[in-house]
C-alpha cells in the first residue's frame, strides 16, 4: 500500500548568529490512510519544525534544503505552485496549533473565521458556508453553535478556542490532520476532552493523523505509531505497543522512565543525563552519544542510519547491530 | 506529626475585577476559606486547574500577596502581624521557586550576582565569602562553579532553574514555595530538576509547598496531597492513598485524565464535561456540581455547600457523598 504522505530526506535549516542550525535533519516517514502516527521528543528535536515543513510554513530565516522531498497523494508539495499549494493546506492536510489563543485572529468572530476558511477553497454561496460552519461548531461539541457563531476568541475559554481551531481545520474535509501539541496550553480535565474529540473525529472522517506531542501518554492512547525524534533526526520508529513494551534506541528508553506516571514505582529511575544540545552544534556521528549510558568507540566515531529491529521496527543506535553491548 | 513548620487558617483572597465604567466590579474569589498545616521536612502539594486558586494561596502564605482575611503562621510567628521591616527580615525564612526561572532572573544579570543578591540583602556574606558561598550553592544545585559568569540567557530551561532554586536557598530558608518548579521543562530535565529538589530537602531538612497541576509529577515529590477547586479545598490525605481511592469525584475524574504511557494500561476516564466555572460566577452549593459525574448527585449538592470534613483517617473530602462507598463516576 502506498502511502497517503511520503516524506524523504525532509532538512530544514535556520541560519542563526550562532551558525546554520540542522533542526530537521535528513527525516524520513510514511504516513497512512486513517494512521495515526506520533512524533515524539523533547523541545528542540525538530518535532513542531517538521510539521510546518510539510505544509511548507517554515519562516525565513528557515528553509528547506534542496533534496527534501514531500509527496501527498503522488503530489511532489515542495515544488507546487503557490495556488495548488494553498488548495493542499486545508482540504488535504489541516493542521492544528498548540496555542488556540495566537492563531485564531482576536477582532473577527469564530464564525467569520470558520466562513473564510471555506470560501478560501471552495465556490460556495455565503448561506451554505454559514450552515456549514454551524455544524462543524456543533461537530466539535460547542454548545450553542448559532449563538457561537457571533463570539470573538476571547470570549472563548482555551479548551473552546482549542475546538474551534479543530472546526477551522475540518472545515475543508482534510485528509491529514498534523496536531501540533494540540493540548499541552489546556488543563488536564480539559485535555481529556479535547483528545476524546480528536480521535473521534479522526475515525468518523477516516482521516490520517501525525500528532506532534512531548508526552507519551498523550501519544500511547492515540497512535497506532510513534517515531521518536532527536537532535533533529528520527532515532527510532515503532507499532505503539511494542515501543512501550521493548524501546530499542536508549533515548527512547530514558524517555520512558523519566516519564512521571500514576502507575508503577512512585519514583522514577534517573533520566538520561545531560539535556538536547542546541541545533547549531548536534555532536558528531551519534547524536545521542554524549548523554548515552552504552556508548563505546564505534558511537563516537559513526552514525548508524535507521537499522532494522524486527517486524516494522527501526532504531538508529548501534546496540541494535550489537545487542550483546546491551547487558555490558 | 509534631507540630507543624506551616499552619494556614482560614485564608480569603479576593480580587475586585472591573466590568466597565458604570458597573460594580465582580468579586473574583481566588482564594476561599482556606485552612492547611505542613510538617517541618514534609512536602505538601497543592493540586488543581487553572482557577483553582493555588498560586494565589501559595503567594499569601509568604505574603507576596496580602491575604483579606485568615492567619499564617509559620515557625512560630503570626506572618500577617510582621511590619515591613519584621517582615523583610522574616522572608530569610522562607523563599519561592517560580515556574520561568527565565521570568524570575534579570536578564542582565550575572548567574553569581543573582544568588549574591539575597546574602547581601539580608548580611549573610560579602565579598570573598560571599563568592566563597555563591560557588558552594551553585555546586549544591549541580552547576559548576564557573556558571557564576554566564547570563540568564546562555543557560537551558534546567540550568536557569538550578539557578532559581540556588537563589532561592542563599538565605538559608527552611521552607520553601515552589510554584509549578518543572511545568517548563521537558520530562527528561524534570526528572533531574525533581531529584535535586528532593535531594535538597533531606540534605537541608527543608519543607516545601509543592504547586502543581500534573498529579504525576506530584506523585514523585509529595506525602500528602491538597487539591483545590474553584478557591476551596476539595480533598485532602495521603497522597498514595488518594492516587488509590480518591474520596471526591473532581479528584477521581482529575486522576483519570492523567494519559498513561502505557498502551496497555489505558483505563476508562472520567471526560467532565464543559470548562471550570470562571472564580468570579460561583456556582451555588458544591462549586463542583455542575461538572460532577457523580452517581448520588441530588438537590442537596446545588443548594448546600458541602463541609470539608475528615471522613477516614487522616482524610479530608468535602463532597456530600465521601462517607458512602458508591463508585465516584458512573
Amino acid at each position: 500500500m502506498s502511502a497517503l504522505l511520503q516524506v524523504r530526506h525532509l532538512t530544514t535549516t535556520f541560519d542563526t548568529a550562532a551558525g546554520v542550525a540542522r533542526a530537521v535533519d535528513d527525516v524520513s516517514f510514511d504516513l497512512h490512510e486513517r494512521e495515526t502516527l506520533a512524533l515524539v521528543g523533547e523541545s528542540g528535536c525538530g518535532k513542531s519544525v517538521t510539521a510546518l515543513s510539510l505544509l511548507r510554513l517554515v519562516e525565513p530565516p528557515g528553509q528547506i534544503v534542496h533534496g527534501s522531498s514531500i509527496r501527498f497523494g503522488g503530489r511532489e508539495l515542495l515544488t507546487l505552485p503557490p495556488e495548488d499549494l494553498r488548495q493542499v493546506r486545508g482540504a488535504g492536510i489541516a493542521i492544528v496549533f498548540q496555542e488556540p489563543g495566537t492563531s485564531l485572529n482576536p477582532v473577527l468572530t469564530v464564525g467569520l473565521q470558520i466562513t473564510e476558511t471555506i470560501h478560501a477553497h471552495e465556490r460556495v454561496p455565503k448561506r451554505e458556508a454559514r450552515e456549514r460552519a454551524v455544524e462543524l461548531l456543533r461537530l466539535v461539541g460547542i454548545a450553542d453553535a448559532p449563538q457561537r457563531m457571533r463570539s470573538y476568541p476571547h470570549e472563548l475559554s482555551g479548551g473552546m478556542r482549542q475546538r474551534v481551531m479543530i472546526a477551522i481545520a475540518l472545515s475543508c474535509r482534510p485528509k491529514v490532520l498534523i496536531a501540533d501539541e494540540p493540548t499541552t496550553a489546556l488543563d488536564v480535565t480539559v485535555q481529556a476532552q479535547i483528545l476524546e474529540l480528536l480521535a473521534e473525529l479522526r475515525d468518523r472522517f477516516a482521516m490520517a493523523m501525525l500528532l506532534i506531542t512531548h508526552n507519551l501518554g498523550i501519544a500511547a492512547g492515540i497512535a497506532d505509531r510513534i517515531a521518536v525524534m532527536y537532535a533533529g533526526r528520527i532515532v527510532e520508529t515503532a507499532p505503539t505497543g511494542a515501543l512501550f513494551r521493548e524501546p530499542l534506541h536508549p533515548y527512547t528508553a530514558g524517555l520512558l522512565r523519566a516519564a512521571p506516571r500514576l502507575d508503577g514505582p512512585a519514583r522514577p529511575v534517573a533520566a538520561s543525563p545531560g539535556s538536547v544540545p542546541p541545533a547549531t552544534a548536534w555532536p558528531p556521528a551519534c547524536r545521542f552519544h554524549p548523554r548515552c549510558p552504552y556508548a563505546w568507540d564505534r558511537c563516537r566515531t559513526d552514525e548508524p542510519s535507521l537499522l532494522d529491529g524486527g517486524p516494522a521496527r527501526e532504531a538508529r543506535c548501534w546496540l541494535v547491530a550489537e545487542p550483546l553491548r546491551r547487558k555490558a | 506529626m509534631s507540630d507543624p513548620l506551616v499552619v494556614v487558617r482560614d485564608l480569603v483572597r479576593h480580587f475586585d475585577v472591573p466590568q466597565g465604567p458604570f458597573r460594580a466590579p465582580a468579586r473574583l474569589r481566588a482564594v476561599d476559606g482556606v485552612s492547611l498545616a505542613i510538617a517541618e521536612g514534609e512536602t505538601l502539594a497543592l493540586v488543581g486547574e487553572s482557577g483553582s486558586g493555588k498560586t494565589t494561596l501559595g503567594r499569601c502564605v509568604l505574603r507576596l500577596i496580602e491575604p483579606d482575611a485568615g492567619t499564617v503562621t509559620i515557625d512560630g510567628v503570626d506572618v500577617r502581624a510582621l511590619d515591613r521591616r519584621a517582615l523583610r527580615a522574616f522572608r530569610r525564612r522562607m523563599q519561592v521557586v517560580f515556574q520561568d526561572p527565565y521570568g524570575s532572573l534579570n536578564p542582565r544579570m550575572r548567574v553569581g550576582t543573582a544568588i549574591r543578591e539575597p546574602l547581601e540583602i539580608h548580611g549573610l556574606a560579602r565579598g570573598r565569602e560571599a563568592d566563597a558561598r555563591v560557588a558552594r550553592l551553585l555546586e549544591e544545585v549541580g552547576l559548576d562553579a564557573s556558571f557564576a559568569a554566564r547570563r540568564p540567557h546562555e543557560l537551558s530551561g534546567g540550568q536557569r532553574q538550578r539557578v532559581g532554586i540556588a537563589r532561592a536557598l542563599a538565605p538559608e530558608p527552611r521552607f520553601l514555595v515552589l510554584d509549578e518548579p518543572v511545568s517548563a521543562l521537558d520530562v527528561s530535565v524534570q526528572a533531574q530538576v525533581l531529584t535535586l529538589l528532593r535531594e535538597l530537602q533531606d540534605r537541608r531538612g527543608l519543607t516545601y509547598l509543592f504547586i502543581a497541576h500534573d498529579l504525576a509529577v506530584v506523585r514523585q515529590m509529595a506525602a500528602r496531597l491538597t487539591v483545590m477547586y474553584l478557591g476551596r479545598i476539595v480533598e485532602e490525605g495521603p497522597a498514595e492513598a488518594i492516587y488509590r481511592a480518591p474520596k471526591h469525584p473532581y479528584t477521581a475524574a482529575l486522576l483519570s485524565a492523567v494519559p498513561v504511557p502505557d498502551p496497555d494500561g489505558q483505563r476508562a476516564r472520567i471526560v467532565l464535561p464543559g470548562d471550570p466555572p470562571s472564580p468570579v460566577t460561583l456556582p451555588p452549593g458544591c462549586v463542583f456540581h455542575p461538572r460532577c459525574p457523580h452517581p448520588l448527585k441530588d438537590d442537596r449538592c446545588r443548594t448546600d455547600i458541602p463541609a470539608l470534613r475528615e471522613v477516614d483517617e487522616g482524610r479530608r473530602s468535602a463532597c456530600h457523598y465521601a462517607e458512602q462507598t458508591t463508585p465516584l463516576a458512573p
